[in-house]
């Protein structure tokens, strides 16, 4: 009797511990970290996911301090030695608090805990989003390569690795900046893959139809120019660029009509 | 017999348990579903029009739903950024909360403070029944689809409010006064004929000793004529200056073009510019800038001036104050021939944004979030706008809400230029400084030289310090989003994959990263080219 109570109770009590993590997960997505922990303070049971849980309510939680960030690093650093999901999330989070949550971030080691994600897990989505991430290190923060060319050499090499095509897309656009910011040829085709895998919404979505727009118009290739002008122009009726829109419409219209 | 006690114990235990069941169900104070509620609102519209337009709201409200009283509470806009930072701090606020970014140093608040409602803007208005809205996503039935909103959001992509209105900027003219002066009521329709008519109002006050100024003078009335004006005047340099392809300029692009030597404020256009600004200043009473925003009503109702510039939210206070009839007019537009600013002028500026404002906000710490909520979405229904609208003689933001036509004319239309940034202060620290020189421009004995000058002597300090804030407040906001995409990933190894779940982990790991595009563009200019922090 007591055999078979047993499996049952310990069944029964993991859905109940499961259900109260993902009540609190639901208060995290709502940036509600507070009620989030005094959910998981009343859980039974949930495991890992709990325990991953708990490290993301430390860091979310103001006061944030850099002595519970690192209390919460070490601790998704010991999720992060298995090999499932939540490994692959608590690594991720790991190299994101050294990129951004410290009030003195650690780029170099942020960039080798994405790096060695990548490698432990190539296809998970953590690793895949982590190499977006490590791209941006490579482009802007880390010291080396020195020159801009190599910088942004060495964040496209990454694209390969890439399988998600959202996340194509946001290497894409990251890579396209990149060569603007460092004024570098070779902008639009990553802007024009990004927007071919599309997916994008809002001022995203119509900064890169003006910054495709604009940039082919400077670059003499007036067709995609008016092509991508035109789309913002049907999307976004009260966005306050409309009227320099027109007016660039109007004046490549002037200047094809002039012999 | 040593038994009994315990069974008599018992028995009277069950008693009372079955007593206090029976209580509970049939006689205590309503299950906590039906309890009355209380909400308050707290915002900064107390000029006549808004108060009502919410009013009218509320009492409809209360009567769709009896168990929830709505209570405003009116906060000066004087002390509204020290009440509101107080009381977010203190766990005091109330639960909706009017905010803007505008007020300034509050970037930091929606993050912490008030509640994302992008997913319940997914769903339709259930208020909306019945209506043309009836089926279309919340977000959608905004007519900018609040399109402001979302372009302001400190975390790309989320949605922290709602928005009650919409309007623009004009001209309020005294028509009496104009006929007098001009012997018609044409409006000026160029900075030129705006110049003309100046003259002639200073002949007539003179001629008949009458105190009259052509335009009624405050702080506030001043900084947004000028804003305006400066807008027209600096369209070819945002343009110059746009190398990303944008078509406009944030406030980190102009920073960051500052610290690498891209623009100061000897450029010929921004000198031609403030040189604008101390001819339209001299069009008010001396004094001006020591005055606020009902100071210059005060005397425009008085018709001691021509004319107010000020946004379509003044046009029913002015309406309601003046003894006279108020026309609304265009703002004078500058024109390529203008003897000051012509040769920077590319063409028209806009006149006023075309998105929704009034935007009110929900706690995060409110007791009462679902009865917040289902009042937000009341407010922001057909009906509501509606009510709104014909109490408060503003426009509303919902779309297919009707309005009479004297309202209508406040709708803003794309009918110029707007580039971004307008040099008068880009963030916090060169906004002071801005201000704090302002009278070496527009004093008696000001000049353009000095102002400059006085501009230039800290602005690469203030510049770098604006650019860290920038930086700082980006970070704070995308740190948050950490832990959401964490949530989410939580969410769907639990419950299993869901499209919707997928599309916004995917939406706000993007965003994520274009906001961590600007942050690190910033951080390298700032550490190639920037100055280091005076702050701890």
């Amino acid at each position: 009797m007591l055999g078979l109570l047993l499996p049952w109770c310990g069944a029964t009590l993991r859905a109940a511990g499961d259900a109260d993590v993902a009540a609190a997960w639901e208060l995290v997505a709502r940036h509600l970290p507070t009620d989030a922990q005094a959910r998981l303070g009343a859980t039974t049971g949930g495991g890992r996911e709990a325990a991953f849980a708990a490290a993301v309510v430390l860091l979310d939680r103001p006061p944030v301090t850099d002595a519970k960030l690192t209390t919460a690093a070490a601790q998704l650093a010991d999720l992060a030695r298995g090999d499932d999901e939540i490994a692959a999330a608590a690594g991720y989070l790991e190299a994101r608090l050294y990129q951004a949550h410290f009030f003195s971030p650690d780029p170099a080691r942020a960039a080798r805990a994405y790096a060695a994600l990548a490698a432990r897990q190539p296809h998970s989505p953590w690793a895949q989003l982590g190499l977006v991430k490590l791209a941006l290190l490579r482009l802007y923060v880390l010291p080396e390569p020195a020159s801009p060319a190599a910088r942004v050499a060495a964040a496209e090499a990454l694209l390969a690795q890439v399988e998600i095509p959202a996340l194509q897309r946001d290497l894409h656009l990251v890579l396209g900046r990149g060569r603007l910011f460092f004024q570098l040829p070779g902008v639009l085709p990553h802007l024009l893959a990004a927007d071919r895998i599309g997916g994008l919404a809002g001022t995203v979505r119509s900064d890169l139809q003006l910054q495709i727009a604009e940039l082919s118009r400077r670059a003499g290739e007036p067709a995609q120019a008016r092509r991508y002008f035109k789309a913002f122009l049907a999307e976004n009726e009260v966005d306050p660029r409309v009227y320099t829109v027109r007016a660039r419409l109007a004046e490549m219209a002037g200047k094809e009509g002039t012999p | 017999m040593r038994r009994h006690p315990l069974r008599r114990g018992l028995l009277l235990l069950f008693v009372a348990y079955l007593g206090a069941t029976y209580w509970v169900f049939t006689r205590s104070a309503p299950l906590v579903a039906s309890r009355p509620v209380t909400l308050r609102l707290a915002h900064w519209q107390i000029e006549k029009g808004p108060p009502d337009g919410l009013a009218a709201v509320i009492r409809r409200y209360e009567e769709l739903n009896p168990r929830v009283r709505v209570e405003t509470v009116a906060v000066p806009s004087s002390i509204y950024r020290q009440w509101l930072r107080t009381n977010l701090t203190g766990g005091t606020a109330t639960d909706l909360i009017e905010f803007a970014y505008w007020v300034g140093g509050v970037d930091d608040v929606p993050v912490r403070y008030f509640e994302p409602l992008t997913r319940a803007m997914d769903a339709p208005n259930p208020y909306n029944r019945g209506t043309s809205l009836e089926r279309v996503p919340w977000r959608h039935t905004f007519s900018d689809s609040l399109y402001t909103m979302l372009s302001q959001s400190p975390e790309v992509g989320q949605i922290y409010g709602v928005t009650l209105s919409q309007g623009s900027s004009r001209l309020f003219c005294n028509r009496e006064l104009l006929r007098a002066i001009t012997g018609s009521v044409e409006p000026p329709r160029t900075f030129i004929e705006f110049r003309r008519l100046c003259a002639q109002a200073a002949e007539y006050a003179q001629r008949t000793g009458r105190p009259l100024h052509p335009l009624a003078g405050s702080r506030s009335n001043a900084r947004w004529l000028m804003e305006m004006l400066m807008q027209g005047c600096v369209t070819g340099l945002n343009l110059e200056l746009d190398r990303d392809g944008f078509l406009d300029r944030n406030a980190y692009q102009v920073l960051g073009d500052y610290l690498q030597g891209r623009w100061d404020s000897r450029r010929p256009e921004l000198r031609a510019a403030y040189a604008l600004l101390r001819e339209v200043s001299q069009q008010m009473r001396p004094g001006f800038t020591q005055l606020g925003r009902d100071d210059a009503i005060q005397e425009f109702v008085r018709g001691e001036a021509l004319f107010i510039f000020s946004g379509t939210y003044d046009a029913t206070s002015l309406r309601r104050l003046a003894a006279f009839p108020v026309e609304v007019m265009h703002v004078p537009q500058l024109t390529q021939d203008d003897p000051v600013v012509g040769p920077y002028i590319r063409g028209p500026f806009l006149e006023g944004l075309l998105g929704t404002s009034l935007e009110i906000y929900l706690n995060k710490d409110s007791r009462h979030k679902e009865e917040a909520l289902d009042f937000l979405r009341f407010l922001t229904s057909v009906e509501g706008g509606t009510l709104f609208t014909a109490h408060s003689g503003w426009l509303s933001a919902i779309r297919d809400v009707p309005a009479a036509p004297e309202i209508e004319v406040q709708r803003a239309t794309a009918n110029g230029y707007y580039t971004g940034i307008f040099y008068m202060g880009i963030g916090p620290n060169t906004l002071q400084s801005f201000n704090q020189n302002l009278h070496l421009l527009v004093g008696p004995q000001g000049s353009v030289d000095r102002f400059v000058e006085a501009l230039e002597a800290g602005q690469r300090q203030q510049v770098s310090d604006d650019l860290r804030l920038d930086i700082h407040n980006r970070l704070t906001g995308e740190r948050g989003v950490d832990a959401e995409i964490a949530a989410l990933g939580g969410l769907d190894r639990l419950r299993g994959s869901n499209p919707e779940r997928s599309d916004r982990l995917l939406a706000l790991a993007s965003n994520q990263t274009i906001a961590e595009i600007k942050v690190y563009e910033s951080e390298w200019i700032l550490l190639r080219h920037g100055v280091r922090s005076d702050g701890p």
